[in-house]
């Protein structure tokens, strides 16, 4: 039942990097443009001539499009051109999908074709010589819209008879599948209670990244060849999906990034949007700029997905054993599929959480309805999967009297159990689960809880305290999307670095990756330099991507937790190689020895028995670059420009059993929280937080500390304030950030962090990827919340947002939240 | 009048310009006088990323038109650094990690500099009240709070 | 600031085609209350633009979309903070929240304006959003609309026929709609001597210092008198004595009605008034 002998051996890479700049929290090289406002963000970028694009948006959640007038929106003076859906519909083909039936059979455009699906979906779009008149020639464009019936509500959607958005897919459902590990059953028997949840809801919600998604997209004529400077954090996937739209090769879409003010995996999807200003730059021959509005951000860009729990049931041992699960997952994908289903097996990669129970049954289904569609929102699929774990853990424990914190400890996977294979075959490479609770108790100071609870009591507040425990799963295998539909070509994955020395001694370091604030140049400028023997200043990184750089493969971006895996390891990949050159020419240079005799250090290459025998780099670059004559054959190779592609040792899943290796790295973060309620008015204050994380190996501890406490910010965000609600006509309700509130800083709590280390055995730096952080500050609220509402009526969270109205409502009508949870005694 | 001439000095530099009324003066920094350090976060004037010095006192340029601004001096971004020289409120923004996307930064520092213009030894709640009006998706604040302490102690 | 969401598409094609861009519109830049008023007289769809912090919002939304700003930026007369002979607190309507907030005129007679200025937003906002722009939008959420209804506050309107007082119980009409009419100007807010007076402002917010989801300020001398914000288009005045239970009974005697949306129900509004009258009107009681 617990075996956890691992089914196939694994590969090992041996660590060569010393400890010398990495593990260090070096300046960042990006700080000194930023500071000063010398970013180049995409709305920066100029191109003389360049024309501004105004989306024409849905105001209809659900409508037939009848007719599109625009005339009079051409005849204002300043307009260049426009673009409507009939067109798109004639010069591109639909977007690929990844799903089966009924997914596959939806379609998506660059523009709204025939209907619309969602509230501020694109119709058109008018391009003019500024903002303002792109502006006032869309409210000219006349859109004759006949209006269809709205379904916000996942179980309704997937109901029969429910309003249908995609007709040629005949359902609204996605994709749906069942996952069925361990023996279910067996444990059911083997009980001594259930405890049943009738529902769990984890709300749509998204990291809203501070800039909005952006482009200014050019065509050159006599090539076709297209350049879109933007800030699409994953430009692989897209260029995967508008080559084939547009009906061009994949080379032709040359996809540049710079500065990116956040993603946070909401710039995964722009290419609907990018599309339309790529038939735009052709069509009218001159440059688009389009800046997406905080509004459009929110309105129709992506969300996180919203999953429905349903029907959760855990066989208990009467030694707190928690056994298992079961659940119907029902998931909401907004108005068109997109990146999913993928969000339909992503979950899996930490199926049983942090737990060791080993018979899990999971129901899912996913439905589209006239909602923003969603995207890989930070902590994608897992989050929500994670949530429900650490709900299950809470509510049980809640149920049969137990101490949460107990529990925990009872059920966690062991570090002495990792490497540790899940019921569905993914390998958590190390952690130390147990550990990272005992540091977060004494950060927050555990001991002297029920101390603090009484001082609440005695100011008329409840306190309430909450573990949230978490896992950051990085370096996806693709091949999980075959699981998924076994036609899909993707499997593995790929990150890409090139590296040169140049003539007069420069290196130049070149990334398949984008980052959007994760210190990429200067974190993989220390991992080079220490490879090197230079220092990092002495490594120039180019800021940002760019596909003529050919640095990047098919899945090269930035995104689920992969940067100190797959983009680092692509990095050491391209430094090993030219450090390799650099030896070998070195040996034959400085008179016949090999270049294990060869050492790298100070920008020379040094004879080490002999260290004043020393070529600089400069010169290696020079003699390979300019003055080459006389080289013997055995260098034909060297180039000094080395191009490496990381390609983590990953197979594919066994598509019967949907199992298999999902994901190469787990970072792992134990968070607890403090929390006073206002009895009065539901209104909940954060009083203590403390973080506890471990991603392996650091190589800037600074830049890993910032982002527990950015996700941390966020997970509170999300808990207490932030979330997308529709009413019945499919308005979204929070469309800017007066009334969807993020964290200010009158917001945050007192902040504890500490971290450790557990290096992955799999890795090339034993680093793991960690930007997404799993939502950990939503787990440990809503605990937080429950255990405070035993002082008034024992409610359950059952949601993962919980604004002061939603505690006040908990705490007026606890039997109501009560009645979801039923424990059946069996013994 | 829809348009008007305006004279504007920003960083010290006297700029004249035609501009219509209609005109934000945040758009007007960033793409009349190609300052683009300051930049446009939202469209409720909620973030604060836009945030500059109007003679003297911060503001939220995406809600002032640049008419209004006739005769005004600004200060952004653009202005902190001397001679190739940081302000030392960058150089604490660096040395604490204090940003990561740097797309709030320029309007936080403005504020940061309002602040320890007028009180050069904040307390962290007075630190916390003054960058309320400027969100950050990325570092939680954390560490923008002690660059702020660590530049309050360069005075 | 001001609520933006709006649940039917009949609200506009303008809101589907969304950007923060305004309409053209005509500026002007009067230098005196007089030119003002004239500006402001001739022409039905012109609009007194004071610190912007709502107005330019509602601009970029094309919520309206005026023909002429008269910019009361150059109106020197109407920014100080004074002391009358019979000791009651002069705001001229030009006064920013960063004023009344350093004003000692304001701490030593009424620190509550104060108080609550100072939690109103950000200091970007207060250092441009005015006593007369704050209490002219009359946005349900604002702060200063009940303060000056509990506070027994008179407003000064000034038109070219010359100028009348209106209590603040009587100024507030409707949302983004008070006593002040086409061709008029508000000029300033006297606040009466506090004398013995008690204020208290209590008030649950989106996230700390946010929009209000409910504020209720009271002022108590002798009785209490109490304004509850948020709850309909204009603050809900309910005099009590002032002891927890007289005011409960009173705010429910009120029978608010006040609206449900994203931040909590309509019952739940209807709880926090009762619950944040009380507290307002018990530090009013202490603080007296």
């Amino acid at each position: 039942m617990t075996d956890t002998t691992l089914e196939r051996a694994l590969v090992v890479e041996p660590t060569e990097t010393k400890r010398g700049w990495a593990g260090q929290s070096i300046p960042r090289k990006e700080d000194k443009r930023l500071v000063q406002g010398h970013g180049v963000f995409v709305d920066d970028v100029k191109r003389h001539g360049m024309g501004y694009l105004h989306f024409v948006r849905s105001p209809y959640a659900h409508a037939k499009v009848k007719s599109i007038d625009v005339s009079k929106a051409l005849e204002l003076g300043g307009v260049y051109g426009t673009l409507t859906g009939d067109e798109v519909a004639i010069l591109t083909d639909p977007f690929f999908e990844l799903s089966t039936p009924p997914g596959a059979d939806m379609k998506d455009y660059a523009l709204a074709v025939g209907k619309v699906r969602h509230m501020g979906e694109p119709v058109a779009a008018v391009v003019a010589s500024s903002r303002d008149i792109a502006r006032d020639a869309a409210e000219l464009v006349e859109v004759e819209y006949e209006p269809l019936p709205v379904v916000v509500d996942a179980e309704r959607a997937a109901e029969e008879g429910a309003p249908l958005l995609h007709e040629e897919a005949g359902s609204n459902v996605v994709w749906s599948g069942l996952f069925d590990w361990g023996d279910y059953d067996a444990a059911l028997a083997e009980a001594d209670q259930v405890v049943r949840i009738e529902r769990l809801h984890f709300d749509r919600f998204s990291s809203t990244p501070l800039e909005c998604s952006g482009a200014v997209v050019e065509y050159e004529k006599h090539t076709g060849q297209w350049t879109i400077f933007c800030n699409h954090q994953m430009p692989g996937i897209g260029a995967i999906w508008m080559g084939p739209a547009l009906r061009c090769g994949l080379d032709k879409l040359r996809f540049v990034t710079h500065d990116i003010g956040g993603a946070f995996g909401n710039k995964i999807c722009l290419h609907p949007q990018l599309t339309a200003c790529c038939l735009l730059a052709r069509k009218l021959n001159r440059p688009i700029q389009w800046t997406e509005w905080r509004t459009d951000q929110h309105m129709a860009n992506s969300h996180g997905n919203e999953r429905t729990f349903l029907d959760v049931e855990v066989p208990v041992r009467a030694d707190g054993t928690m056994l298992g699960f079961k659940v119907r997952a029902l998931d909401d994908c907004g108005a068109f599929p997109r990146y999913e289903p993928l969000g339909c097996i992503i979950w899996a990669q930490v199926t049983p959480g942090l737990y060791r129970w080993r018979n899990i049954r999971v129901d899912f289904t996913q439905v589209t309805t006239n909602k923003s569609p969603v995207g890989p929102n930070r902590g994608y699929s897992r989050m929500q999967h994670l949530w429900l774990t650490e709900r299950i853990i809470d509510i049980v424990a809640h149920q049969l009297g137990l101490d949460p914190i107990e529990v925990r400890k009872r059920n966690y996977i062991r570090s002495e159990e990792m490497p540790y294979e899940t019921p569905n075959g993914c390998v958590y490479d190390s952690g130390d689960y147990a550990r990272c609770l005992d540091l977060v108790l004494g950060l927050i100071n555990h001991e002297g809880i029920e101390e603090r609870r009484r001082d609440a009591e005695s100011r008329g507040k409840l306190l309430g305290f909450g573990i949230g425990s978490t896992l950051d799963s990085g370096t996806n295998n693709f091949g999980q999307s075959q699981l998924l539909n076994p036609d899909l070509q993707f499997s593995g994955n790929n990150e890409v670095a090139t590296i040169k020395l140049d003539i007069f001694g420069e290196i130049v370091l070149t990334l398949g990756t984008v980052p959007q604030g994760q210190g990429h140049e200067t974190v993989a400028a220390q991992v080079a330099a220490d490879i090197l023997g230079v220092s990092p200043d002495d490594i120039h990184v180019r800021p940002g991507h760019d596909s003529y750089w050919n640095t990047h493969a098919g899945l090269s971006g930035t995104y689920a937790s992969q940067f100190a895996v797959t983009g680092l390891g692509a990095v050491k990949g391209a430094t090993d190689l030219l450090a390799d050159q650099i030896k070998r020419l070195a040996g034959v240079i400085l008179g016949g020895v090999g270049k294990d005799a060869i050492m790298l250090e100070g920008g020379f290459a040094k004879i080490k028995d002999n260290p004043e025998a020393a070529l600089p780099f400069m010169a290696c670059g020079a003699i390979i670059n300019a003055n080459n004559a006389g080289l013997p054959p055995e260098l034909d190779d060297v180039t000094l420009n080395c191009r490496y592609v990381f390609r983590p040792r990953f197979e594919v899943p066994d598509k019967e059993r949907k199992y298999g290796n999902l994901t190469l790295t787990y970072a792992n973060q134990i968070h607890a929280c403090v929390l006073e309620i206002d009895k009065e008015t539901g209104v909940p204050v954060i009083v203590d937080y403390a973080a506890v994380d471990d991603c392996g190996i650091r190589i800037h501890p600074q830049i890993v500390e910032g982002q527990v406490h950015g996700a941390a910010a966020q997970g509170l965000g999300a808990a207490l304030h932030e979330s997308f609600p529709y009413d019945e006509e499919g308005t979204l309700l929070t469309a800017n950030f007066y009334d969807y509130h993020v964290p200010h800083a009158l917001d945050m709590p007192p902040f504890k962090t500490e971290s450790i280390e557990s290096p992955s055995p799999f890795t090339p730096l034993g680093a793991k990827g960690m930007g997404e952080g799993g939502g950990a500050g939503i787990h440990a609220v809503c605990a937080a919340i429950q255990d405070a509402l035993r002082g008034a009526g024992g409610a359950i969270v059952y949601d993962s947002c919980n604004p002061a109205h939603r505690i006040w409502e908990l705490m007026r009508e606890p039997e109501k939240s009560r009645s979801l949870v039923s424990v059946e005694e069996r013994s | 009048m829809r348009e008007k001439t305006i004279k504007v000095e920003v960083n010290g530099d006297l700029y004249e310009r035609e501009v219509e009324s209609r005109r934000l003066l945040v758009h007007f920094i960033r793409d009349d006088l190609e300052l683009t350090g300051t930049h446009i976060g939202c469209d409720t004037g909620n973030c604060g990323a836009c945030t500059v010095l109007y003679n003297g006192d911060a503001i939220k340029s995406c809600m002032m038109l640049a008419v209004q601004a006739d005769g005004a001096s600004i200060d952004t971004v653009e202005g902190l650094a001397r001679d190739g020289e940081l302000h030392p409120i960058q150089q604490a923004f660096s040395e604490t990690h204090a940003l990561q996307c740097g797309y709030c930064t320029p309007g936080m520092l403005m504020s940061a500099k309002y602040l320890l213009d007028s009180n050069p030894n904040p307390s962290e709640p007075e630190i916390r009240k003054a960058i309320q009006g400027n969100i950050c998706r990325c570092t939680g604040y954390v560490n923008i709070v002690e660059a702020i302490q660590r530049a309050a102690g360069h005075d | 600031m001001h609520p933006v969401t709006h649940g039917s598409a009949e609200h506009g094609r303008a809101w589907f085609n969304h950007a923060v861009l305004l309409s053209e519109v005509e500026y002007a830049r009067p230098a005196s209350v007089d030119e003002a008023l004239v500006l402001l007289a001739g022409d039905d769809n012109a609009r007194a633009l004071a610190g912007g912090q709502t107005l330019i919002n509602v601009l970029k939304q094309r919520l309206v979309s005026p023909d002429l700003l008269v910019d009361l930026a150059e109106l020197e007369e109407l920014t100080p903070i004074t002391v009358a002979e019979d000791g009651s607190l002069e705001l001229g309507a030009m006064a920013t929240l960063s004023d009344l907030i350093a004003s000692a005129e304001v701490q030593e007679r009424r620190p509550i304006l104060a108080e609550v200025a100072s939690s109103v937003a950000d200091v970007q906002v207060r250092n441009r959003g005015t006593v007369g722009g704050n209490v002219c939008s009359n946005d349900p959420t604002n702060h200063l609309p009940p303060l000056m209804v509990a506070a027994g506050a008179t407003m000064t309107i000034a038109s070219a026929a010359g100028t009348r007082t209106v209590p603040a119980e009587d100024f507030f009409l409707g949302v983004y709609m008070t006593a002040v009419g086409p061709g008029e100007l508000l000029t300033g807010v006297s606040i009466p001597a506090a004398g013995g007076t008690g204020d208290g402002f209590f008030s649950v917010t989106v996230g700390n210092e946010g929009t209000g989801i409910v504020n209720v300020a009271a002022t108590v001398n002798g009785e209490a008198r109490i304004a509850i914000g948020c709850v309909s288009s204009l603050p809900v005045l309910v005099t009590s004595r002032p002891d927890d239970e007289s005011v409960r009974e009173a705010v429910r005697a009120a029978d608010l009605d006040p609206p449900s949306d994203v931040h909590g129900s309509g019952e739940y509004r209807r709880h926090l008034a009762e619950v944040l009258a009380v507290r307002a009107v018990g530090y009013a009681r202490s603080s007296g």
